[in-house]
């Protein structure tokens, strides 16, 4: 196990420099000259080429990288261009508001998902199939946003069932008021993918032999399905989770621009409006990390699913 | 240790008392609509016979027959879109017409099974102690911790070792003979008078089969329990079977008391079955082909004695395989999967290698042609070393020694029409002048394999195993090739069609001069088409003598286990 | 010489005629009512695509033709706005011609200006779709809409779906370096969560159709780079392209003569769907200001500026929108299904 775990944390390394590679130099080659976008519009030349000294911009090109890297690792990014806030508090105030919208929603996605996944496989006949499927087609095919518009006009302006905006500084008030409309939607949006997702898991497994020799031992439909699929289903739903983990981070975005949460997807939209470097770098280059650390965590815990995971 | 001793014959008296009695069944699958009507696929077409008490039913076919479909539907184990009409009578009650609780009481209880493939039969989540005690628990209403010590009592009586440390392994971590005793055990567990086995011994190897067997021959005596035994091997059959039911496209052809069937058979296919397998005794020129037997063209022989003075057409020395596995951190491991293999072909003659899954006959047939890169040896073909060529040499090389491979659904390209499949050998190695002349070359090699000109603009999945197999005879031989490696050629193939692209090697062997490296698992095949043996286990030659020795007189352990491993088919007991 | 071959018993149903795989999936596609519909739809809006890409329809959507949030035809004229009155003064106006300095050139003006003619465009009270809230025609805004949003989701799948069964394709055949090589690349643009990735290209590429198409294409590819890989990595070691090395095809032969048009159908799937994802992406970037430059018209615009004008009663916009792109994705995933059951048979459910 031990030897598992440092393999993959050396193999963690290269990914990691690609990461900071492709971030830097697409800032570099792409961004245009940051000492112009941090003097403003009225900056005068002498100016800029104070700031190009001070971000170290007439440096060779691998001392950069360098400073890239240390920052980095010291978590140091200076200030926003824009707020002038550091940039490492920027995460301890907004990944909670993230947080707290995203972990509700991974959630009851899952736990929803599931048992309606697994009752269409039970009753799987052509036309709940058929239903499921049109129904699915016909709601996804209207975007989000529409959702959303549609969703804080009704529910919150016409009818004043919730707020249409804010935050506060309490978990609870935010849990109990700010929260349900937005999961509310979201969970709207992404209910009928994740449980013709997991629905086609099951019935992947139903079409295995093994249900089979389950059925030729006499076990009645329900036991089979609820021992012996769903054990085996949870090693792709796994999966599934490991790949949607990474996005509760990030957070939706849209989510917190609708509705004015002070989340981290808002703060990278922001930077991005104003071409505030230092913040989506940031951002980019340790969720990056945390992507792959999730990774990991997954990847130890398809050996608690799948006993025929053997981790070299 | 012959199994006729331990799977006692009965008397097949009709005094006994019909435990299932299966009445004009007919199954058909739903394939779905075209224009508005529902098209169905008719897999069994009206089959009756009965199954005593603690009697064995062999039922036979080949495939397609439907004799796993007459099996399922017994217990309704079958998709979805079947369709069954007719009776089943157990004990008096007509499982057609059965609800579903009242099946599911039967199942695993008074009716059990065991199926083909065990590693996908069993469930992989769960370890072999939980799989065993569900039955358990459910029909017999054992405690759980009753049910633990019931399954390793159950573990020892099927033969693993170890049973109480078995209980907690997982289905991968055992090999694939110990793996069906699993399943059998499981099938055991509620006592029941009857077992269907579907294949049980197929996908194992031969010595493994043979231990099977023997295990359920022990277990049926002891238990008193009937066997409905579903196989494609006739020799298999005859050493178990009391009864035999031989089934054709869903119907059955012939079915009687096993004695009657093999000395006596009445229907013209059964006869055919019979004829066409090759067997350890005799030697036959050529084998019997079914519809040649069904119409009674006599057998042509023409024995052709080969000649021993022939020139060496392929000489190896010390042929060496080995793969690279990771092991520990940063470490790797060296698998020798070919090690010192040695032999010399003539011309016009063929060597056959056999050996079980793992002995690595494929790995030393695909390094012949180097589609792997031997480690080691020497590989001398017409005075060159193949091994040390350089590309531009080699692709001249491959004009000389080519490759049938086993799998005749996997071997032909599905998007490339036959034709397309022949003419690109000979475009990429410049065989002709023009398009035109190539065309004609492949239509008069297709003839020439037993196929029509016609085949020419379709698609592989136009044709059967057998078919696909010619066109894969016919693909190296546009290359006028001097050497063939058959890599397990015919070991997918029913018996029957086994037997025709068997006589077509021996026809084209006599007509082109071909030498053979003939690989698979099955002695009696191989002692068939090859004049020297060469018998591999574990990467190493194990034997190597001409084939009359290695069957009248083998000199190794191995080499008699597995002759006596191989089913002779009935013998009235003496 | 054994010449029996009907003993080997051909499948049933052999056909009379060759019969290749797209040929089989055409035959079984025309057989399914929802997919033959959701093709003649799809096709019908790539018609309205064209034509408005060749500025036939739809190319004066940027005028002014109504009145500012001019209500849809079928709902009738808005009610006039009751505007607080001004009061006109009466009486003759105040003589200013001592004081004002322009005064002696008026004349000269009117002389002027009576060679000119002005035509005062009638703006509509009501308009097909209604009006956005410059009065700007929505049906045409739609239209041009659809052009821009579906040219960019085609276009972008296109380019990601050669990035990807080109780099799928060398990794999956060789492995090794090169695969290693590959993969690196693709988990560093798997550990940047897509929406990140999106946003950093956006920041630094710009606005603008072009833009996107880069944009989306280039953090898109990764899907198709993962199944052609899982395909090709199948495909390598099954025994037709063993075969094919045997009689000593090349490499390149081996890749892209024999095992691509095996894999051809999953690709082209795939492909669907990275279409659908794109057009959505797309519209999410132009809503948010990203995507399209601010005189271009899309699916996303248009719902931004719907945003505001729900507040104050006004819905046409929005729903135009809606509609049109929930026809179009709903007839192109149908169609993608339909075609996915057609190319693999097994995967539907047998009735």
């Amino acid at each position: 196990m031990a030897a598992y775990l440092i393999r993959r944390l050396w193999q963690m390394i290269p990914t990691l420099m690609g990461v900071v590679l492709l971030v830097f130099f697409l800032f570099k080659a792409f961004g245009g000259d940051p000492a112009e976008v941090l003097g403003g519009l009225n900056a005068s030349k002498e100016q800029i080429d104070a700031i190009r000294q001070q971000l170290g911009l007439n440096e060779p090109v691998w001392y950069q990288l360098w400073l890239f890297v240390k920052q980095i690792v010291t978590f140091d990014w200076g200030k926003s261009w824009a707020t002038n806030e550091a940039v490492s508090n920027l995460f301890a105030t907004r990944l909670p508001a993230t947080l707290t919208v995203m972990i509700p929603l991974l959630v009851l996605e899952v736990t929803l998902a599931l048992p309606i996944a697994m009752w269409v496989a039970y009753r799987r006949g052509s036309l709940t199939d058929r239903a499921l499927t049109v129904v699915t087609t016909v709601a996804l095919s209207i975007s989000f946003l529409v959702y959303v518009i549609v969703g804080q006009y009704v529910f919150g302006f016409q009818l004043g069932w919730f707020p249409v905006q804010g935050w506060s500084d309490s978990l609870w008030t935010n849990l109990t008021t700010y929260v349900p409309l937005p999961v509310f939607l979201a969970l709207l949006v992404g209910l009928a993918p994740q449980t013709r997702l997991y629905r086609s898991f099951f019935l992947d497994e139903l079409g295995q032999d093994y249900v089979r020799t389950a059925r030729a031992k006499g076990m009645v439909e329900g036991v089979v399905l609820f021992r012996h699929v769903l054990r085996n289903a949870l090693i792709p739903i796994l999966t599934n989770i490991g790949l949607l983990l990474p996005g509760i981070f990030v957070g939706s975005f849209l989510i917190e621009v609708f509705f004015s949460i002070p989340g981290i997807g808002r703060e990278v939209l922001l930077a991005v409006n104003r071409s505030d470097f230092p913040v989506i770098q940031a951002v980019t280059i340790y969720l990056a990390v945390l992507t792959m650390l999730i990774n990991l965590v997954v990847d130890l815990a398809y050996k608690v699913v799948d006993p025929r995971v053997v981790l070299k | 240790m012959r199994c006729e001793t331990l799977w006692t014959r009965n008397c097949v008296g009709w005094n006994k008392t019909m435990l299932l009695s299966i009445q004009d069944l007919k199954v058909a699958f739903r394939m779905g609509k075209v224009g508005g009507e529902i098209l169905r696929a008719q897999a069994v077409k009206g089959v009756s016979f009965d199954i005593p008490e603690n009697t064995t039913i062999a039922l036979v076919g080949e495939s397609g027959s439907g004799k796993s479909v007459t099996a399922m539907s017994l217990l309704n184990l079958l998709p979805d879109n079947a369709e069954r009409t007719g009776k089943v009578l157990w004990q008096g009650k007509d499982l057609l017409q059965c609800a579903l609780p009242e099946l599911q009481a039967l199942r695993g209880r008074e009716i059990a099974c065991v199926f083909q493939d065990p590693m996908s039969s069993l469930n992989p989540v769960f370890n072999v102690g939980q799989q065993l005690c569900e039955p358990l628990m459910k029909h017999l209403g054992l405690s759980a911790s009753a049910a633990i010590k019931r399954a390793e009592e159950l573990l020892g009586e099927v033969g693993i070792p170890e049973p109480k440390r078995r209980l907690t392994s997982y289905p991968h971590e055992m090999s694939g003979g110990q793996q069906q005793r699993v399943m059998i055990a499981m099938a055991l567990t509620c006592a029941p008078k009857l077992l269907i086995a579907d294949e049980p011994t197929t996908a194992l190897d031969v010595t493994i089969q043979r231990q099977i067997l023997e295990l359920l021959g022990k277990l049926k005596t002891s238990h008193r329990m009937s066997v409905l035994f579903i196989s494609h091997d006739l020799g298999l059959v005859g050493e178990i079977a009391d009864r035999v039911v031989v089934m054709r496209h869903g119907i059955v052809r012939e079915q009687g008391a096993v004695a009657g069937i093999f000395e006596n058979p009445q229907d013209d296919y059964t006869k055919a079955l019979l004829a066409c397998r090759p067997s350890l005794e005799g030697n036959p020129a050529r084998l019997m082909v079914i519809d040649d037997h069904i119409a009674g063209r006599a057998l042509q022989a023409q024995t052709r004695t080969k000649d021993d003075s022939a020139p060496v057409v392929l000489e190896v020395r010390a042929l060496a395989k080995s793969f690279w596995l990771r092991q520990g951190l940063f470490g790797k491991r060296e698998f020798k999967a070919v090690q010192n293999v040695n032999f010399k072909l003539k011309k016009g003659h063929t060597l056959g290698v056999v050996g079980e899954s793992g002995s690595g006959k494929t790995t030393m047939g695909l390094t012949l042609l180097r589609l792997h890169e031997p480690t080691g040896g020497e590989v001398i073909f017409d005075g060159q070393n193949l091994l040390k060529l350089s590309d531009r040499e080699r692709q001249v090389m491959r004009r000389r020694i080519q490759i049938v491979f086993q799998n005749p659904y996997a071997s032909l390209n599905p998007r490339f029409t036959i034709g397309q499949t022949l003419l690109e050998p000979m475009v990429i190695h410049g065989i002709g002048k023009d398009t035109a002349e190539r065309e004609q070359r492949a239509r008069s090699l297709l003839e020439k394999v037993g196929l029509d000109g016609r085949a020419f603009g379709k698609y592989p999945h136009e044709f059967s195993g057998g078919q696909r197999q010619r066109v894969a005879i016919a693909r190296c031989l546009t290359l006028n090739p001097e050497v063939l490696v058959l890599d397990e050629a015919v070991s997918a193939l029913d018996v029957s069609v086994q037997a025709q692209v068997l006589n077509l090697l021996k026809d084209l062997q006599d007509e082109f001069g071909l030498s053979y490296v003939f690989i698979s698992h099955d002695l009696a095949v191989v002692r068939f088409i090859s004049d020297e043996v060469l018998v591999m286990k574990d990467g190493v030659v194990v034997e190597q003598a001409s084939a009359a020795q290695i069957l009248a007189a083998p000199k190794e352990d191995y080499t008699k286990r597995l002759l006596a491993a191989i089913p002779r088919g009935y013998h009235a007991a003496v | 010489m054994s010449a029996v071959l009907s003993a080997d018993g051909a499948p049933e149903g052999a056909q009379q005629h060759s019969e290749g795989v797209w040929h089989a999936a055409w035959r079984r596609f025309k057989a399914d009512r929802v997919g033959l519909l959701s093709l003649l739809v799809v096709l019908a809006f790539f018609l309205l695509v064209l034509l408005s890409g060749l500025n036939l329809v739809a190319q004066n959507w940027q005028r002014e033709v109504g009145v500012p949030n001019a209500p849809p035809t079928l709902l009738g004229p808005a009610p006039p706005q009751a505007s607080g009155v001004i009061e006109t003064p009466s009486g003759p106006n105040v003589d200013l011609s001592a004081i004002d300095p322009l005064a002696p050139r008026y004349k000269e003006w009117d002389e002027r200006a009576k060679k000119f003619q002005t035509l005062e465009t009638v703006k509509s009270q009501t308009l097909p779709f209604g009006g956005d809230r410059l009065g700007r025609d929505v049906l045409q805004k739609a239209v041009k809409g659809t052009e821009i949003s579906v040219f960019v989701g085609v276009a972008a799948a296109t380019v990601a779906t050669l990035i990807g069964v080109v780099l799928g394709a060398f990794s999956g055949f060789f492995g090794g370096k090169v695969g290693d090589l590959l993969e690196w690349v693709y988990n560093v643009f798997e550990s940047i969560p897509n929406i990140l990735l999106i946003f950093a290209f956006a920041a630094v590429v710009g606005r603008g159709v072009e833009s996107v198409v880069i944009i989306l294409a280039l953090t898109g590819w990764t899907s198709m780079y993962r199944q052609v890989r899982a395909e090709f990595i199948k495909h390598a070691s099954r025994e037709y392209v063993r075969s094919a090395e045997a009689i000593g095809a090349s490499t390149m032969s081996r890749m892209f003569k024999h095992i691509l048009p095996n894999v051809s159908h999953v690709v082209l799937v795939r492909m669907s769907l990275l279409t659908v994802g794109f057009i959505k992406a797309e519209v999410i970037l132009s809503y948010l200001g990203l995507g399209v430059r601010v005189d271009q018209v899309s699916w996303g615009t248009m719902l931004a500026e719907a945003q505001s004008e729900l507040i104050l009663g006004h819905w046409w916009q929005l729903a135009a929108a809606t509609l049109f792109m929930a026809v179009f994705v709903t007839a192109f995933s149908l169609m993608a299904d339909a075609l996915r059951d057609a190319l693999d048979p097994k995967l539907r459910g047998l009735e």
